[in-house]
């Protein structure tokens, strides 16, 4: 045991070797932060020429992102689905992150009765009003 | 003091901490380019269930019609989309807890229809309905 000791103060006396513990508890909790945050959104993927509004403010935790083009077809994570699918969609998306809020994205020319009729069929899993996507008023 | 620190080598106490940093540094600038700090922005519009007892859509509420031809009509009268929001502000000022109902007919278009609510949020309406014709 004395021995150790010994060892030991000499190595601190050398002043080669730095902790590096401090440093890895932070980088780790950084790491299992940002691990924890991302919360993977998953994009439409379709050009659209959004409508523009003056009063548009952030959609809060808007991450469940549909998008309606201007034929009336509705895309989720860069695939064309179906609107009897997006409530089972809407919802497994839910069921990854239930704090998530749902974006429609719409063209200027898109039929309004498909964005009705999207936010009725995905209204069991709505916690807060829709979010409809907006461009900034140039 | 050699055959010492040769002892400490044998103990095995100090790990090469390194290339378990540099696989965790890695790690962490991946996930920080990952984390999409997407941020959506947009305007909020209800949509009221036609189906609960308990609608927002009465009486009280300022109706604008969206047409099928993308018209607006407000009050019976058809409406330019630039005069929606002085028109809202005016009835407003009657009744000013007075929320904005969208009526809109199958046909029109998504665009229209985000003008208005936008035209109706500018006049400090505190929320925007979007009704359903049928």
């Amino acid at each position: 045991m004395s021995m150790r000791d010994q060892s030991r103060s000499a190595a601190a006396e050398e002043g080669s070797q730095i902790d590096l513990t401090p440093m890895l508890d932070v980088v780790f909790i950084m790491l299992i932060f940002f691990i924890v945050t991302s919360s993977f959104v998953k994009e439409p993927g379709v050009e659209l020429f959004k409508p523009q509004a003056s009063t548009q403010e952030s959609c809060e935790r808007g991450t469940i992102i549909f998008a309606v083009d201007a034929n009336g077809d509705i895309f989720y994570n860069k695939n064309k689905l179906p609107l009897d699918r997006a409530l089972r969609t809407a919802e497994a998306a839910k069921k990854e992150a239930p704090q998530a809020n749902i974006v429609v994205q719409v063209d200027r020319e898109t039929p309004a009765y498909v964005v009705e009729d999207l936010i009725d069929v995905v209204r069991p899993i709505l916690t807060a009003p829709p979010c409809i996507s907006t461009d900034e008023e140039a | 003091m050699r055959k010492i620190a040769k002892q400490q080598d044998q103990d095995g106490a100090e790990i090469d901490l390194t290339p378990m940093l540099d696989v965790v540094f890695i790690m962490l600038i991946f996930f920080i380019v990952v984390a999409s700090f997407i941020k959506e922005a947009g305007v909020e519009v209800n949509r009221p269930d036609n189906n609960q007892p308990d609608n927002p859509e009465d009486s009280t509420s300022i109706l604008v019609e969206v047409a099928s031809d993308n018209q607006i009509w407000m009050e019976n009268r058809r409406v330019d989309i630039r005069a929606v929001r002085a028109n809202i502000q005016r009835l407003l000022a009657e009744d000013p807890e007075a929320p904005v109902t969208i009526k809109v007919e199958k046909g029109a278009e998504a665009g229209i229809v985000v003008d208005v609510a936008d035209a109706a949020r500018e006049s400090g309406v505190g929320a925007v309905n979007w009704a359903s014709d049928r």
